[in-house]
């Protein structure tokens, strides 16, 4: 099945906003499992998942055409 | 207060008398008057609010003016509250503004933020944002959240509670604190001027909003605003139960909000007269972490430019010396490096980051 990722500040120069097959990934706990290892530099940011614009507290599945939005913390004034 | 001078919102459809009213009634508090502040501040000030406060502790420098519009080139080295205080009372004379030229600290936070209905957030760090955050959530005063990184702004607003769930805090996005250089901030990474003027107006947007009942204020969202695309994006947030926070005021004094750096670590922070000391020792190499197109240029001689994409390879490749002073722009990333040397060689070399970088010791390295 096919998401489309969206990323925000720091985390957009290394992901940019793309459509992704993720034929064996069910949930959001595998996909971020699976987006450390293919992106490593997200393993050194902290960054929090939304599907579909709601944000993401525990593990949840994901179905085609879902949205997942990958958002660090901005910390400037 | 002067009809005239608010007729224009006062006539709008929607808002009209009352609203101008719970304006004129409302004690609103702006945390930090800088790229976000001035311009929440400026309208804030012309809409009406009867009670403003003003928190920095900072002075005008000549790099705040690209984007910190309350200030002039006269006003350098002035401090920031009073700058702008004057400059808003002329603005408009019929409201009252307070000055607060302090930095917020666990101990004195919670006194200021009591005399207040709502709280602004236009602070430039990750120490000040979790403590308003947690000060807020304790007062159960809303917060309007706004921050910058890049071409990009956040905007949100904390514990209000909206009618389909309670409400939230940052802490429900992020847990804790990111480390230190784990996220550039503008001083590190640079920030177009008008970017947080959008995202400081529209945070003055939602304190209208929310204290006039109109619209729909992002109460337990958060707004991503891409100035590039102007993609904007928001996401709901719900509740998490994964993080401490105080309770009460004895929990909250307890509770840690130092930058790391301030803890006991296996390196140093130093000062440029410690540095030239350094110097003078044997077995010392001094590291410029900072990317090649960097400037100032410092001497190749005597700094070895090592910049932060190549540090792994080189601490990898490793080097003789027995004292490793760390140098960056503003002594952040210097700090990020000497954490990684210090997880290599422990205490096998003594580690030192130069606190407050270049920037901080400029006379210092044009002499040097």
């Amino acid at each position: 099945m096919e998401i489309e990722i969206i990323s925000f500040g720091k985390i957009a120069e290394f992901i940019s906003n793309q459509k992704i097959d993720i034929a064996e990934i069910a949930d959001t706990d595998s996909l971020k499992a699976h987006l450390e290892i293919r992106f490593p530099e997200l393993k050194d940011i902290k960054y929090k998942f939304a599907l579909n614009n709601q944000l993401i507290q525990a593990n949840s599945a994901i179905n085609h055409n879902d949205t997942l939005a990958i958002m660090p913390p901005f910390s400037g004034g | 207060m002067s009809a005239e001078r608010y007729n224009r919102q006062i006539i709008l459809k929607g808002f009209g008398e009352a609203a101008q009213q719970q304006l004129l009634k409302a004690k609103v508090l702006v945390i930090g008057a800088g790229g976000l502040g001035c311009p929440a501040l400026q309208y804030l000030a012309a809409a009406g609010i009867g009670h403003l406060g003003i928190v920095d502790d900072d002075t005008v420098s000549l790099s705040n003016l690209h984007r910190q519009i309350l200030f002039t080139t006269a006003d350098i080295g002035k401090l920031k509250t009073e700058v702008a205080a004057k400059r808003l009372q002329e603005m408009n004379p019929q409201i009252g503004i307070v000055t607060h030229p302090i930095r917020l600290q666990k101990d004195n936070i919670l006194h200021i933020l009591s005399r207040y209905d709502y709280i602004l957030d236009g602070t430039d760090n990750f120490e000040s944002r979790y403590l308003i955050n947690d000060a807020c959530a304790l007062l159960s005063k809303p917060l309007i959240f706004a921050a910058v990184s890049g071409f990009e702004g956040q905007l949100a607003i904390f514990n209000s509670a909206d009618n389909l769930a309670g409400s939230t805090n940052y802490r429900d996005i992020f847990p804790v604190s990111p480390g230190k250089g784990e996220i550039p901030n503008c001083a590190e990474n640079g920030v177009l001027g008008v970017l947080p003027g959008i995202i400081g107006t529209m945070a003055a947007a939602e304190t209208i909003k929310l204290i006039t009942r109109t619209g729909e204020p992002l109460r337990n969202k958060i707004l991503n605003y891409n100035l590039l695309t102007h993609q904007q994006y928001i996401i709901k947030i719900s509740q998490a139960n994964n993080y401490i926070m105080p309770k009460t005021v004895a929990e909250f004094l307890n509770m840690e909000y130092q930058d790391t750096c301030e803890a006991p670590h296996g390196y140093e922070e130093i000062d440029a007269a410690a540095l030239n000391e350094l110097r003078q020792q044997e077995s010392v190499i001094l590291i410029d972490v900072r990317e090649k197109h960097e400037v100032p240029v410092l001497d190749k001689q005597v700094f070895t430019q090592v910049p932060m994409s190549e540090l792994a390879a080189f601490i990898t490749k490793g080097f003789s010396q027995k004292h490793v002073v760390l140098i960056c722009q503003h002594g952040i990333r210097s700090v990020a490096a000497a954490e990684a040397l210090q997880e290599k060689f422990g205490t096998a070399k003594k580690i030192y980051s130069l606190k407050g970088g270049i920037v901080k010791w400029r006379d210092y390295f044009m002499r040097a």
